[in-house]
């Protein structure tokens, strides 16, 4: 063994035990009381304030499952009132008075159905990988949630260390 | 809470330096305790719980602050002194000795807290999980992100610069002359 390896180990050694021989640092007086207080700050928030792990479970399925369908019920919903608005205004006591609003809704259905044949020739890949995105942005926007969450309602503990 | 506070301070001020970032850090390993509690009330690993939770929160609190003192850890690193460190290191074990045999239990205890906060984080935090945590190099090299190499280095470093610390009239070396120990000079690194 080298002389620098002995001396290292030499060192090393003492440093281990003048550490090792030091007494656990006293905790400051006001840490109990912080702790208290906080649980305390949390016990008083309503349900809804607090993480969604912990709301009720009556309460959190719902809600997942709502923000689950949300999205498809919208574009169901659009769809529908498109064509409620056609029908409408084909109506012959509507049609006169609606005729630009005919035209525009004409034009719209035109562009509809380009889209509608633009649609079919897209690969079934790719299809698939629109689906899979879809599922990446649902996870995205859930995790933009918690992270508004996270900095809008934790408490401020949190916050002076995160900055 | 009061059987575990000292014990999970202590591991957070050790590593972070800072009594109060410390005080932060210890609130939120009792808050997550709390939300644990039915889990730890009964177990005996309670204790290695929250140290390891300390831990951990505390390296998380550093790597946010992680650009500042890596940046510092490369300023400062001077691989080319090698045996100029050698030489320390000899002259370094020679003060702890000192400390180890000549100073009072509570002179010691604060002579060497001072020393540990006022070392740089790049040095202290391998320092401190080698020796405090008993972590090995590669574990502190992979949860650092940092070479093995430098791990090694810069406990190697922190261990010299600590000496000097703790040595009067050292780049440490207080003002106050209670904290100035009867260091012979000769042992100085």
């Amino acid at each position: 063994m080298s002389s620098r390896d002995q001396s290292d180990e030499k060192l090393e050694r003492l440093v281990t035990q003048v550490l090792r021989d030091q007494p656990l640092r006293r905790a400051p007086a006001s840490l109990e009381a912080r702790v208290l207080g906080e649980l305390a700050a949390r016990a008083r928030l309503p349900w809804w304030r607090r993480g969604i792990a912990t709301w009720p479970a009556t309460v959190r399925v719902p809600v997942i499952a709502a923000c689950a369908v949300c999205v498809p019920l919208v574009w169901i919903l659009s769809l529908w009132v498109a064509a409620r608005v056609v029908s409408v205004t084909s109506h012959p006591g509507v049609a006169g008075p609606l005729a630009s609003l005919w035209d525009a809704g004409h034009a719209l259905a035109s562009f509809g159905t380009t889209l509608s044949h633009i649609v079919q020739s897209i690969p079934r890949d790719w299809l698939v990988g629109g689906i899979i995105a879809t599922a990446v942005l649902y996870a995205f926007l859930f995790a933009l949630v918690a992270v508004g969450y996270s900095l809008l309602y934790r408490p401020a503990y949190s916050k002076a260390y995160l900055t | 809470m009061r059987a575990y506070q000292d014990m999970v301070f202590s591991t957070a001020v050790r590593l972070t330096g800072n009594p109060a970032q410390a005080e932060d850090i210890s609130q939120d390993v009792f808050l997550r305790a709390y939300e644990s509690f039915d889990n730890l009330r009964s177990s005996p690993k309670a204790g290695g719980w929250l140290k390891t939770v300390a831990t951990n929160l505390t390296l998380n609190h550093l790597t946010r602050h992680r650009k500042r003192w890596r940046l510092f850890s490369e300023i400062f690193s001077d691989d080319s002194r090698e045996e100029e460190l050698e030489a320390s290191a000899e002259s370094a074990a020679a003060v702890f000795d000192t400390v180890l045999t000549e100073l009072e239990a509570d002179e010691r205890r604060a002579l060497v807290e001072k020393a540990l906060e006022r070392l740089p984080d790049h040095q202290r935090i391998p320092l401190v999980l080698y020796h405090y945590e008993e972590m090995p190099y590669q574990d502190i090299a992979d949860r650092l992100a940092i070479s093995l190499a430098k791990v090694k280095t810069d406990i190697l470093r922190g261990r010299v610069a600590m000496a000097g610390l703790l040595t009067p009239g050292g780049p440490g070396a207080p003002d106050d002359p209670r904290r100035s120990p009867s260091i012979p000079r000769g042992a100085q690194p």
